[in-house]
């Protein structure tokens, strides 16, 4: 825009401030604690030991403080086997089976994420949530990391209900109304190449999503469209696409809806893929950074009229 | 964002293009397009007589219909006789901001020449849409031209508008921006004597598309010189959506671009349009005579 007066930086802050109060998780919890590790996302959980059997009211606490903090940190637990992180990660439905990368043997459920100084690309670099672009794409992700560099290599993860409670009504009521396209083949074609994946035959998944999601346990609603999967906002020209889903990945992208977590040994991360985005910085090459992460199924994105 | 077809979306383009044409014609006057899209040339009327009332119905039906009309067979026109001619539109428009002849404050003198600082209307603009009623449309006489250089565009703000997806349309129709001058003429016109330290600029709200009272049909009515906000939402959702607005609307196949010829006249429809003058001819000098007609307030009325 030409010759537009500036704007003075602060503006609109404590409208900000306000509405950012709306994210705050409130949840009390009977068998497990949880610490907030920022205002707006992220609890850090104590209280419990994933390699032993974990009680169903456990179970319970975890599934709503997911909903309520929207990533759950556990920074106490020892490295896990794989078939211990299924088995936990099973208490919170059936798992899921990447479409595109590699598994570790005998484990189809478990991916392992590998980074190290021959690697061309790392895992998830840009935001994202988990395989939008599947159909049903997956309720939460769990990783945990076994292997860490001396330093970087943290995880960004920003919280999509606090990225749409920001926008307008007038806005809100706009992408209520909207589908978008998530597609793979761009982002998964060759991209496994240099672990030895051969896609040639490979088909890769692309669903229509609605771009306001409501959450099936909370039934708030969350921002759902993606700098990596989301390709068009369906029923608009290419180029009114193109202007809003930039607007909005600017917008999602703030630093005032994320926590960066800083992973150490055996740290565990658990997220709600359903209401988050998120992003592994690639910072430590050439040294590496190894573990396994586990995906849980989730049902078909939908809205609901509040 | 994936990677997208160069040439997707032409024909759909093209088909959308064809609304815009207006294939009216006209018992006392002889108009040929321009474009298929906007602009006629208009024969068979003699400015410096009286013009007789069955000419001033067709030519305003024409103006609704092609959105800038081009006389170019005209001698010069004096002050009176253009103020006269203008006056048959409607009553006369001053300018807020720009030095007006003593004489006669209706005239706008258009001059550009070695020594300016900057030209009239450089980026896309309706005139003064930030006035509570902007003009119904303005018209132009070029008395002195550069020789080559210093063409004028016109775009079709209905055509503009058609080109938007139904999705987008429904969500801008209703919606109201803030259109502001101060921005736009705060010592705009220093340079011709000017002291602006006690003006107050205008700002009013108009509808983002504007329903035009002659033909019915919808335009887009926002444009980057006066256009600051729309109202309702963020300053960051307006600045994208505007963003996107101002380079849609500027896209060629709404244009038509006009070479001025000594005496030339252009005569635009203010409610559904939008111009750009091009300052390429410095240090050569361009003179004119502009008047304008006033309007209504801007509305919009769903269809």
């Amino acid at each position: 825009m030409t010759e537009k007066p500036k704007q003075k930086v602060y503006k609109g802050r404590a409208g900000r401030a306000r509405n950012l109060s709306n994210s705050r998780a409130q949840g009390v919890y009977e068998t497990i604690e949880v610490k907030p590790a920022t205002a707006v996302i992220g609890g850090i959980v104590s209280g419990v030991d994933i390699t032993q059997p974990v009680s169903d009211a456990q179970i319970d606490d975890l599934s709503h403080a997911l909903a309520d903090h929207n990533v759950l940190f556990f920074r106490d637990q020892p490295k896990l086997t794989p078939d211990q992180q299924i088995d936990f990660a099973n208490k919170f439905g059936e798992l899921h089976v990447h479409p595109a990368a590699p598994h570790a043997e005998g484990h189809p459920e478990l991916f392992v994420i590998h980074t190290h100084k021959e690697s061309q690309v790392n895992n998830g670099g840009g935001w994202h949530t988990d395989v939008s672009c599947d159909e049903t794409p997956p309720l939460g992700t769990m990783l945990q990391l076994h292997i860490v560099p001396e330093v970087g290599g943290d995880t960004l993860f920003a919280n999509m209900y606090a990225a749409f409670d920001a926008l307008s009504d007038s806005m809100k009521d706009f992408l209520r109304t909207c589908t978008a396209m998530h597609e793979s083949e761009h982002i998964y074609r060759g991209r496994y190449s240099d672990r030895g994946v051969d896609d040639a035959d490979k088909v890769y998944p692309s669903a229509e999503h609605p771009v306001v999601r409501t959450h099936p346990v909370s039934g708030r609603e969350a921002l759902y469209v993606n700098r990596a999967f989301t390709t068009k906002i369906v029923d608009l020209e290419n180029a009114e696409s193109d202007a809003l889903l930039k607007f909005l990945f600017t917008h999602l992208e703030q630093a005032q809806f994320q926590v960066r977590f800083q992973w150490e040994e055996n740290s565990i991360a658990f997220w709600d893929n359903r209401c988050t985005q998120h992003l592994a910085l690639w910072d430590y090459w050439p040294e590496e950074r190894k573990g396994h992460r586990v995906t849980i199924k989730g049902e078909r994105p939908f809205h609901r009229m509040n | 964002m994936s990677e997208r077809p160069l040439h997707e979306g032409k024909l759909d383009r093209a088909q959308a293009l064809s609304n815009a044409r207006q294939e009216a014609s006209y018992e006392t006057i002889s108009v040929t397009p321009v474009t298929p899209v906007i602009g006629v040339a208009v024969e068979g009327v003699d400015l410096s007589e009286d013009v007789p009332e069955a000419q001033i119905a067709d030519l305003t039906q024409a103006l609704a219909n092609h959105n800038v009309l081009f006389f170019r067979d005209q001698p010069e026109l004096t002050p009176e006789q253009q103020i006269a001619f203008a006056r048959r539109f409607g009553d006369l428009h001053i300018h807020p901001a720009a030095p007006s002849d003593a004489e006669h404050p209706e005239l706008f003198v258009i001059h550009t020449h070695g020594e300016s600082f900057v030209n009239n209307g450089a980026d896309w603009h309706t005139d003064v849409s930030c006035d509570e009623e902007p003009p119904l449309g303005t018209m132009l006489q070029i008395h002195r031209t550069p020789g080559s250089g210093g063409d004028t565009l016109f775009a079709n703000m209905y055509a503009a508008y058609d080109a938007l997806s139904d999705k987008m349309k429904g969500f801008l129709d209703g919606k109201i921006a803030v259109h502001d001058s101060e921005r736009a003429f705060r010592g705009r016109y220093a340079d011709k004597g000017v002291d602006d330290k006690d003006a107050v600029f205008p700002t009013n709200e108009h509808p983002v598309v504007r329903t035009h009272p002659v033909s019915g049909r919808q335009a887009l009515y926002v444009n980057e010189t006066f256009t600051s906000r729309i109202r309702g939402m963020t300053e960051e959702e307006s600045d994208a959506l505007l963003e996107f607005l101002f380079r849609h609307m500027a896209r060629p196949e709404f244009q038509v671009r006009f070479h001025w010829e000594p005496n030339s006249i252009a005569f635009w429809d203010n409610r559904s349009t939008q111009h750009l003058a091009m300052w390429d001819y410095w240090p050569n000098e361009r003179y004119g005579h502009r008047v304008t007609v006033k309007g209504d307030r801007p509305f919009y009325r769903a269809n």
